[in-house]
């Protein structure tokens, strides 16, 4: 089987037509792209300018005023003493109360701001820190329980930040445009992997060897999903580039200095690992579909009608990603491509909860097998695979159908 | 003599939207023994092609049995896939692959030893003269020259028994010429081969025994000479058309008469 992904990927990747509009055109499109985001951003940043990363420290307690010093180490951060909840607006904003002798932390801040969100995470470090130095204090001070006091405060408030759309390119952007990517790989791979051959008339050779007919199929979509993964992750790199040459030229604009964004939250190994697995799976799946779809077809160019739909389907639900009220839950998880895209857009805004991630994985994989147990016995059909639509399988779908409507 | 293809009351149905069931192949039955040629002929949609595709388990018969090298082609259709090598109607490449990386994958797939692959597949390109090209993405060759590639890949696994699809048609009088050379050749080399043509010159001059095909039926076989000596013809394409046309009611009449 390994000879044979061999000869497919091969085969595919020589073909320099699709390989070029695969490959090399989205990557010649993202320079437009960044160069349009740019201008229009550009334009709205000057309606909104001070988009500063501010901290207001609203302390009510005289007993933690020593956690400014504790702040004070996190880089970045402009920090202001103020009492004043309507301060600012366009940071995070922190109170300090005390609750049982024990620091209690309120935070204000815009969750869809990764930047924002990716301070915030510095932060909560250091109150941690600071609630667990004092708590020590109380434990040595009087002679209570540990387990008494193992839960650490942090109440968090949304408001509205003004840098939404940074965030939006971030988390919609990647995960629409890797899947569509990933999509378009795909598409073009089951089409001449499946029609194509079958149009060239090497299915046939092929089929005579002394391979199964199931590894052959298999190695198919095998071949198909490497070669959508591999244009998506090269789409991926470039656009995740792009996106950063956007978000450095858009900083210079609100604040005049160079971005020392750490880049990490994005390109960590762990964002990148998980991204690449859930991309993985959501890509088998759709390589089984799309090829017992473009399967049907005798040539490439039925078969490219037969792929649409699907390619529709899946593009459309990668943009629900978009829509600000869908938020992760057991009901989007059990979505295919969405609940990827979703978890996508959770890693790179660093949101991700185990559950949601483990639910989308699960399902993903359910459906994966489903799937596979369904399609295979049509790709399997001799009337399919040699190119001819017309199969017994199809025919007793349509005959009970036909029973089914009479009644 | 050693049989290796043995076919027996085969019939493959399909059904079509606009003509309904049709029986491509019908009843039929023979048998090929080792190190000869046998030539099916017939006219266009005989069932020629749909025989052979049974044959190298493309397709299932809805009746009768087939067996290669003897294995089932139901029970065992891995090892008759092993025991053949298969030439479909058209040349079929990998358009962007060369031959000679399309002989090697084929060496591959059919399980050949792959320590005695390299030195197998330059031998092969030696023999057929695919040197000069060896190299060339196949899109870019010649029908002839992709002919003499897929004939080199059906046989580079060294397979007893060999199926070939119109193996000349389309080409050349000087590449079918050499191509008629190769599949004597490889009968020398003791492997069955059966064909399928309507080129009766070629079938004449190459086939040992013959087959004719009509409406998925088997109309008769025999050596050319045995073919002469039924129907009274001379030369196979008064003999084919005396067949073809003339037979079925001869035939139909002799029973009758036998009958009565
Ligand atoms: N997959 C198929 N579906 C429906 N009908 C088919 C199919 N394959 C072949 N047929 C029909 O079966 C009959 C026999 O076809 P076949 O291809 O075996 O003929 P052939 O002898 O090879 O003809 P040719 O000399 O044109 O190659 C024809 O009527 C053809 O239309
Ligand atoms: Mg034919």
């Amino acid at each position: 089987m390994k000879t044979l992904i061999t000869i497919y990927l091969k085969d595919l990747l020589r073909n320099k037509y699709t390989t070029m509009m695969v490959m090399l055109v989205p990557v010649l499109l993202y320079p437009m792209l960044y160069w349009g985001i740019t201008q229009f951003l550009m334009v709205k940043t000057g309606l909104t300018d001070n988009q500063e990363i501010n901290l207001s420290l609203d302390i009510r307690s005289d007993k933690f005023t020593s956690i400014k010093d504790s702040i004070a180490t996190i880089h970045n951060f402009k920090t202001t003493e103020t009492a004043d909840e309507n301060f600012n607006k366009e940071g995070i904003y922190l109170i300090v109360d005390e609750v049982d002798y024990l620091p209690y932390y309120t935070i204000h801040l815009d969750s869809t701001n990764s930047i924002q969100k990716q301070f915030f995470g510095k932060l909560k470090v250091k109150l941690s820190g600071y609630y667990d130095l004092q708590l020590g204090g109380r434990i040595d001070a009087s002679d209570y329980d540990t387990d008494y006091f193992d839960t650490f405060w942090v109440v968090r408030h949304n408001i509205d930040g003004g840098d939404e759309a940074m965030t939006k390119i971030l988390s919609i952007l990647i995960p629409m445009m890797s899947i569509i990517t990933i999509i378009a790989g795909i598409g073009t791979g089951a089409v001449e992997l499946t029609a194509g051959h079958t149009e060239d008339k090497t299915t046939e050779t092929t089929l005579t060897t002394a391979l199964s007919r199931k590894s052959i199929i298999l190695a198919k979509v095998f071949a198909t999903n490497i070669y959508g993964l591999v244009a998506g992750i090269i789409n991926f790199t470039f656009l995740t580039f792009v996106i950063m040459q956007i978000i450095s030229v858009l900083m210079m604009q609100f604040t005049n200095k160079k971005l020392d964004f750490d880049w990490s939250v994005i390109l960590n190994l762990r964002t990148l690992l998980l991204s690449l697995l859930s991309l993985a799976i959501i890509s088998y799946m759709m390589s089984l579909i799309f090829v017992a779809a473009a399967g049907f077809a005798k040539t490439r160019k039925e078969s490219n009608i037969l792929i649409t739909p699907f390619f529709m389907a899946f593009m459309i639900m990668s943009y629900v990603v978009i829509i600000p009220a869908i938020e992760p839950s057991l009901v989007i998880s059990l979505v295919p491509v969405l609940n990827i895209a979703m978890v996508i857009k959770l890693l790179i805004v660093n949101d991700i909860q185990i559950v949601f991630f483990t639910e989308t994985i699960l399902f993903s994989l359910i459906w994966m097998f489903l799937l596979y147990k369904l399609l295979l016995p049509f790709m399997l059909e001799e009337e399919i695979i040699l190119g001819n639509s017309n199969t017994s399988l199809i025919k007793q779908i349509k005959g009970r159908f036909a029973k089914w409507k009479k009644k | 003599m050693e049989e290796k293809i043995v076919i027996k009351n085969l019939t493959k149905e399909f059904y079509d939207e606009q003509r309904g069931a049709i029986k491509a192949v019908n009843d039929l039955s023979f048998t090929a023994y080792a190190g000869e040629i046998f030539g099916l002929l017939g006219p266009n949609g005989a069932g020629k092609t749909t025989t052979l595709r049974m044959m190298a388990t493309l397709m299932k018969p809805n009746a009768g049995t087939i067996s290669i090298n003897g294995f089932d082609t139901d029970q065992d259709a891995q090892n008759v896939r092993k025991s053949m090598g298969f030439l479909s109607a058209t040349t079929a490449l990998y358009p962007r692959l060369s031959p000679r990386e399309i002989i090697t994958y084929f060496a591959n797939l059919n399980g050949y030893p792959e320590e005695n692959t390299k030195e197998r597949v330059e031998e092969l390109i030696k023999h057929f003269g695919i040197t000069k090209y060896a190299d060339t993405l196949s899109e870019k060759l010649s029908t002839g020259m992709k002919q003499i590639t897929s004939i080199a890949r059906t046989i580079v696994h060294d397979p007893p028994v060999l199926i070939l699809d119109e193996p000349s048609s389309g080409l050349d009088v000087i590449v079918a010429q050499k191509i008629h050379e190769h599949i004597i050749d490889l009968k020398n080399q003791g492997k069955t081969i059966i064909f399928s043509s309507h080129n009766m010159g070629e079938v004449e001059k190459v086939c040992d025994r013959i087959g004719v095909i009509n409406n998925g039926k088997l109309l008769t076989t025999g050596t050319l000479d045995e073919l002469r000596e039924i129907t009274g013809k001379y030369y196979m394409e008064e003999i084919f058309i005396y067949l073809v046309q003339e037979y079925e009611s001869v035939k139909q009449k002799e029973l009758e008469t036998a009958n009565d």
